[in-house]
Formats: C-alpha cells, structure tokens, sequence
C-alpha cells in the first residue's frame, strides 16, 4: 500500500485544513452569499433585505433576453466543445505521427492556451474589423479579394466568430490531453491489427478511440465548464450587443450584476448556472469517481 | 514482348505525365487573365425599356463604344414603382471595355511597365521545362527497372524533378494573387505618380491593354480598373496536380505513402499558420502608427515603418506598474496555492482517512464554479475582509481558485512517487512533516515546478475578477490595464498590442517548458488515480 504512517487520527485533517480553509473562504462563502441574494429582496443601491422566496428567479426568467441569452448558451458550449473536441482529436492523432519539426509544431499549438483569453479576444477583434481589419487588409494585399468584405455584418455571424475564437482557443487543450492518452498506447495493438489486416478506420474505431476515451472523457468534462463559464471572449468582442443577442449566462449575469444594477436577479441566474454546471459536475464525478475505486 | 510489371506501371507514369503537360500546354493558350474597366456611363432616366429615352441612351452608349475595340455594352435595370402605381425603370449603360491575356501574352509584355508578378510565370515554365529535361534525363534505359534497384543518380534526378513539378504548381496560385496585388499597386501607382512614370510606362500599358485606346485617355481608362484571373489559370492547378502525380509515380514506384506524407505535413503547416495568424496580427499592430492601424487600402502586410516608439510610449502610460502588479499577484497566488495545496495533495496521496473521498469531491465541484458566477458573491465578501480593490485580495481568490487543479496535479505527482523512502525514515523516527520536506519534495521537483507555472499563468491571465474588484489604476494587472486603450469611441490599438506582445512573451514561454510534464499531469492525475 502506498501510503505511510499516520500516527494521530487527526493528523491528515491538519494537513488538508489550510486548503480547507481557503477554499471555505473564498469559493463556499461567495457561493453561500450568492445563494442568500439570490432568495432575498436586493434594492438598486444593493442592501440585501429580507426573503422573498422565488420572486428573484420569476424577475430573471420573466426578462426578454432571458429565452435567447440561454438558448445562445447552448449553442455557445455544444458549438465550442463539439467542434474543438473534434479538431482537437484529428490534430493530435497529426502531431502523434513523427515528422521533422514536431516538436516546434507542439509548441507552436500551446500559445492560444497560454496567452490570455481577454488578449486574444482583442486580437481577434482587431482582425475581423470591417473598416481597417487584417484579415481584409491580408486579403487584399494577397488579391484574394478585391474589395474589403464586413465579416461581422450581423449578430448572429459575430456570434459564429465568437463561438470560432472559442474553438481556436480551447483546441489545444484537446489536443494535448489526447496526445497524452494516445502516447500512452502500446504500439503492439497497432501492429497486431496490421497483421490481422484492419484498416485505418477499422484500427480508430476499435483501438484509438478506446483507449484515448478516459483522457478525452476528462478533457471534454472540464471543457464544458471552461466553455461555460468563459467570459472574456464575448466580453470583448460584442460585450452581448445588440440587445443581449449576443449574450451567454456569465455575460449576462455580469451586465445585470454590475451595468444594470440587479443584483438579485443576476444571483437567480448564477444559482440556475449551478444547477446548470452540478449537472455537468455530477456526471464527471460518476466517471471520475468510477475510476478512484481503488482509492 | 511482355513487359515487366515495372516497366508497365513506369510507362503509365510516363503516358500521365505526358498528359497532363499537352493540357497544361493547352490551357497557357487560353485567356488566363482579364483586365477591365468601364469606360463610359450613361443612365437614363424614369423610362420603360424600349421606349424613346431609352433609346435615346443606348444610341449614346453604343456611340462611345464603338471608339473602343472589343467593349461591351451592360443594362442594369432598377424597377420601382412611381407614384401612379406604374412600374418605370431607370437603365444604366455600363460600357466596359476588357482585354483577355493569356499567359504567354503576358510574358511577350514585359517592357517598361512590367508587371513583376511575370517572373512567377516564368519561374512557373522554368520550373516545367526543368522537371521535363531532368524526368527525361533519368528514363534513358531505366524505364523497365525496379524503383529500389535504381542507380543512385537517376534517383536523384527523378525526386528532383518531382520537387520542381511541385514547384510548379504552388506558382499558378501565387501567380495569381501578385499579379492581381501588383497590377493594381502599378495602377495606383501610376496614377499618383503619372508624370514621373508616364514616359515608360504609357506605351507599355498601351501595347498591354490598350491598342486602341484613344490618345490621352489613358488616366481615365486606368482609373477603376480591374484584374480578374480566368478559369483556364486555375485549372492549371489540377492539371499540374496529376502532372506530380506521374512524376512521384516515376520516382517512387508508388503515391500513397507520398501523398499521405505530403498531406501530414500540408496539415500540419495549415495548422500552425492558423494558430500564429493572430499573434502575428499583434507583433506587427504593436509597431504600427496609429494611422496605419485604422486603414485599411494601400496597407502593407508589415508595417511601412516599425514605430519602436509605441513600447516607450505604453511604458510612459503606466504599463511596467501594470506588469509589476501582475507579477506580484501572480507570484502571492501562486505562493498561497502552494503552500495550502502541498500539503492537502500529500495527504490525499499518502494517507487514509475518514472523509478523504468527500473532500476530493469537494476539490472537484469547487472547480466547477468559475469566479464569474460568483462575481456578486466575491465583491461582497471582499467588501466585508476589506480587502477590494487590493492586489492581496486577488491572490487569495485566484490561489482559491486554482486549489482544485494544484491539489490534483500534485496529488498525481506524488502518487507516482514510491512512499518506500518516506515509510524508511518514519520508521526511523522521521516525522511526516520531514518526510515531505527533506524526501518527497525533491522527488516531485518537476510536478511542483509544473504545478508552479500552472498556476502562475492561470493567474497571470486570469481578467474576470480583477475587471471588477480593482479600480485604482495602480493596483490594476495588465490583463485589465490593457483596456484602459480601448475607449469606447476609439481604441489604439498599437498600444493596446504593445502592452498584450509584453504580457504574452513571458506566459507562452512558462507554458512551452511545462507543456509536457503538465498534459501527463492532468489526464493521469485526474483518470489513473
């Protein structure tokens, strides 16, 4: 057994209080103060007042945007994951052949994961600006095109781009979390198919994807809260405009937290993103916890 | 006489080849390239097609086409309906006056106002002629030999020549795109500067397009012209394709491993210039002058002149406060993270208790909740520890907040780490406290150390709760200090990139080193146990 010594019973406790003790401070107190606005009268200067029940979360469903601001929350996720996941996969199963230049290709594929999301967003921005963009300036430099083109000609096109940069920027999570499961794999399985006379389908469907499963189950899992709670790209970008149609759950919430002034209803709408996420959260920890058994 | 199987499969290589040059040949003959302008407008008023006014107009605009040679008469008809109820019409006649060329036309131009995108074409025939002489060279004798039992030099030769074939085809596409990027740039050119320029240049422009131009006219013929590529140009390009095609065939004895090679590395080249595309867009925004960063036409891909003096410009508004700021709330979150998160992961690797799985549930829901939900909850709380709009504050929240990932990325290290050592020294009166400072600590060196970067960037990046908590200009990090050069009616944008090329160049390095050890980290800290 790989574990030592314990000479108190309350020894461990000791170890795991600190972290402990700053996560009770500072994610389970806002997430209590949360809850308690959430239930509770708030007026427009933000003294919280007495319970009143459900009042905060009819306000908050009751508000116009509120249809759209979910809907594009699901597209935004199921759009950014599924697609990233997708693109990530084919890019590691590329980067875990051996070529020259691969280790320059990997660590080229790891600046949209360290470099900053808000940067990026700006970045990005920048580029598909109508008036003085690059992309158009590079096109037209190119003579790919001849006259400038507005890549952001209504809302629902600046969403797509919004939900692109999301791709762009969480493929190289994918990628590498895969890379790792597929590096894990005997090359043995691979050679024996050959004999046996499988094909590159027959080996993906029945040896890759298998194996690379927990690494992509793990990835898929945090990106779905990643996605979810991501903020900086739409913030930067459309900041939700026009009329929140551009919006997700956080951006909207963070509009009425702190633009709007409604507190209340911007903590309704967190607690339905909890409830949200502990969906997500309990289905991840069934899998993970599936796997520490043996804990 | 039968042939040898290599000998047939060479010779289909050959017969392939041969093929797709006659085509290729072929489709230099055709028009590849369209240069047009419209030389005269008439609109006519509120008509009915075919009535007095119209024909009136049109008579007009076929007068003034009939001065140029090969010009064409185009309708445009507007329909609304007028006050009456009547449906009228307003007609424009567009004469446009066009040239077609083909590419040796364009070759046979070359004079005192050349077209420099010409030499792609010639470096696209040379690149031709080339791989035909060299395939030719290798075949003398060889055509009924196996690949492998080739001589060394016709090897050469063959794989050279199917370099060149590939040559070959990436010129058409670049020869398309100079040639329209620089015919209008000559255009433009000539038009602002026509005096210096006119005296070689107007009878060359004159022999390309113009031969019966009227005299004088020129300017106004050039203004508004346009370059279109034809399709015979482009269908070059699979024309070519099969063409490198034979030429692998010949060289290789067969194409799939090529191909699939050629593919992998296409692939990956795509990839990596899509990923660099925006930060490239930064480097060269960052050293732009403002002028150049908000136009448009006439803007070089790379700046006309690097203003060096945008990074001590942004060093005047305050960026190195900035990037100060950064470094200390990244360095104190990153300090707390691991001083709280070291512990909690030794006990959770090493040691059995009561709770242990609550508590790793609890590590994992926590990083459910990114600070953004709990936006409302968070100032609140600061505002009661007094602690908002304070560097201290945000390195609290941030190590909290990356709790969950330190504990588990350090849990995995250390469970990779045999306790056998450690369970030695307590038996031999070595304490646990010991036990993880003089022995396991050493070991798991470079998961802490990726644990250590981990986090620093995490907090170094991280926008969302500084956006809100801080508002003293000089407690702010850069990822928030960078916005104070987006206003809401102008954003500079040099300075905006400047500041972002700092705050970019230290993270992406931190995050090359531990790119490795950190991927390991995650999947086989989060799914072995």
């Amino acid at each position: 057994m790989n574990s030592i010594l314990v000479r108190h019973k309350w020894e461990p406790y000791l170890w795991i209080l600190p972290s402990l003790l700053l996560m009770a401070v500072f994610v389970v107190f806002p997430i209590g103060i949360v809850f308690k606005i959430a239930f509770s009268e708030v007026s427009k200067s933000g003294v919280v007042g007495a319970f009143n029940g459900l009042a905060n979360f009819r306000a908050a469903v009751n508000e116009p945007a509120f249809g759209t601001v979910m809907s594009n929350t699901f597209y935004w996720v199921v759009s950014v994951v599924g697609i990233s996941t997708l693109l990530g996969f084919i890019a590691a199963m590329v980067l875990n052949q051996s070529f020259h230049g691969r280790k320059l290709a990997r660590s080229i594929l790891v600046f949209p994961w360290a470099a900053a999301l808000v940067i990026q967003a700006s970045i990005w921005n920048y580029i598909i600006k109508f008036e003085y963009g690059n992309l158009n300036n590079i096109l037209l430099n190119l003579g790919i095109l001849r006259d400038a083109v507005n890549w952001r000609t209504s809302y629902q096109i600046e969403f797509i781009w919004e939900c692109g940069v999301g791709i762009f920027v969480t493929i190289p999570f994918v990628t590498f979390c895969v890379l790792s499961g597929l590096q894990s794999i005997d090359a043995a399985y691979y050679e024996a198919a050959t004999v046996d006379g499988a094909g590159f389908w027959k080996k993906l469907s029945t040896i890759t994807v298998p194996l690379v499963k927990p690494s992509l189950t793990v990835s898929t899992v945090l990106n779905i809260i990643y996605v979810f709670n991501s903020f900086p790209i739409i913030y930067t970008i459309t900041k939700g405009a026009p009329a929140n149609k551009t919006d997700t759950l956080v951006t909207y919430l963070y509009m009425l937290a702190f633009y709007d002034q409604k507190k209340g209803q911007a903590t309704a709408l967190s607690v339905i993103g909890f409830l949200i996420l502990c969906a997500a959260a309990g289905l991840y920890m069934t899998i993970t916890m599936r796997k520490e058994d043996e804990l | 006489m039968t042939r040898s199987p290599a000998a047939k499969r060479n010779l289909h290589a050959l017969w392939l080849c041969a093929a797709a040059l006659l085509v290729a040949v072929v489709l230099t003959f055709l028009p590849a390239l369209e240069f047009s302008t419209v030389v005269f407008t008439k609109r006519s008023g509120n008509t009915f097609v075919g009535d007095e006014r119209y024909l009136e107009a049109r008579a007009e605009a076929e007068a003034a086409a009939a001065a140029f040679e090969g010009a064409a008469i185009h309708e445009t008809v507007i329909e609304r309906v007028n006050s009456k109820g009547e449906t009228t019409s307003m007609v424009t006649f567009d004469v446009k006056e066009s040239t077609r060329m083909t590419i040796w036309q364009l070759l046979a131009s070359i004079g005192g106002f050349s077209l420099s995108s010409v030499h792609t074409a010639h470096a696209f025939a040379l690149c031709v002629l080339l791989a035909v002489v060299l395939g030719a060279l290798s075949l003398r004798g060889q055509l009924a030999c196996e690949h492998r039992h080739l001589p060394r030099s016709t090897r050469v030769l063959r794989t050279c020549a199917a370099w060149l074939g590939l040559a070959a085809m990436l010129c058409v596409p670049l020869f398309g795109m100079s040639c329209n990027y620089n015919f209008t740039r000559q255009v433009s050119l000539y038009l602002t500067e026509h005096a210096e320029l006119s005296g070689q240049a107007v009878p060359a422009l004159e022999r390309l397009l113009y031969s019966a131009a009227p005299a004088g006219e020129l300017e106004a013929l050039l203004d508004g012209m346009t370059m279109t590529t034809l399709w015979p140009l482009w269908a070059l390009l699979p024309v070519l394709f099969v063409f490198l095609l034979g030429l692998i065939l010949l060289c290789k004895g067969e194409i799939k491993p090529t191909l699939a090679r050629g593919g992998l590395y296409a692939f990956v080249i795509v990839l990596c210039v899509v990923i660099l595309y925006p930060f490239f867009v930064m480097l060269i925004t960052a050293f732009r002058s403002n002028a150049e960063t908000t136009d448009m036409y006439f803007l070089h891909i790379l700046p006309t002149t690097w203003v060096w003096s945008n990074i001590s410009d942004i060093v005047a508004r305050g960026v190195p406060r900035f990037l100060l700021n950064s470094i200390l709330l990244s360095t104190g979150a990153t300090a707390i993270a691991l001083v709280c998160g070291i512990p909690a992961a030794y006990a959770m690797a090493r040691m059995q208790f009561r709770g242990k799985k609550s508590f790793l549930g609890f590590v994992i829901m926590s990083q459910m909740f990114a600070p953004v939900v709990l936006l409302v909850g968070i100032t609140q709380l600061m505002n009661t520890l007094r602690l908002n709009d304070t560097i201290l504050g945000l390195m609290f929240i941030n190590a909290a907040f990356n709790q969950a990932f330190a504990i588990w990325l350090l849990r995995g290290t250390f469970v990779s780490i045999s306790s056998e050592m450690e369970q030695a020294a307590c038996i031999d009166g070595c304490n646990s406290v010991s036990a993880l400072i003089r022995i396991l600590l050493p070991m798991a060196a470079p998961g802490i150390v990726t644990t250590l970067i981990f986090v620093f960037i995490n907090a170094w990046n991280e926008y969302t709760i500084s956006t809100v908590l801080i508002s003293t200009p000089t407690n702010k990090p850069i990822t928030v200090g960078i916005t104070q050069f987006s206003s809401f009616n102008m954003i500079e944008w040099q300075y905006l990139f400047a500041s972002a090329l700092l705050a970019t160049i230290p993270v992406v390095i931190l995050f090359m080193l531990i790119e490795k050890h950190l991927v390991s980290g995650l999947t086989s800290g989060g799914v072995k146990g």
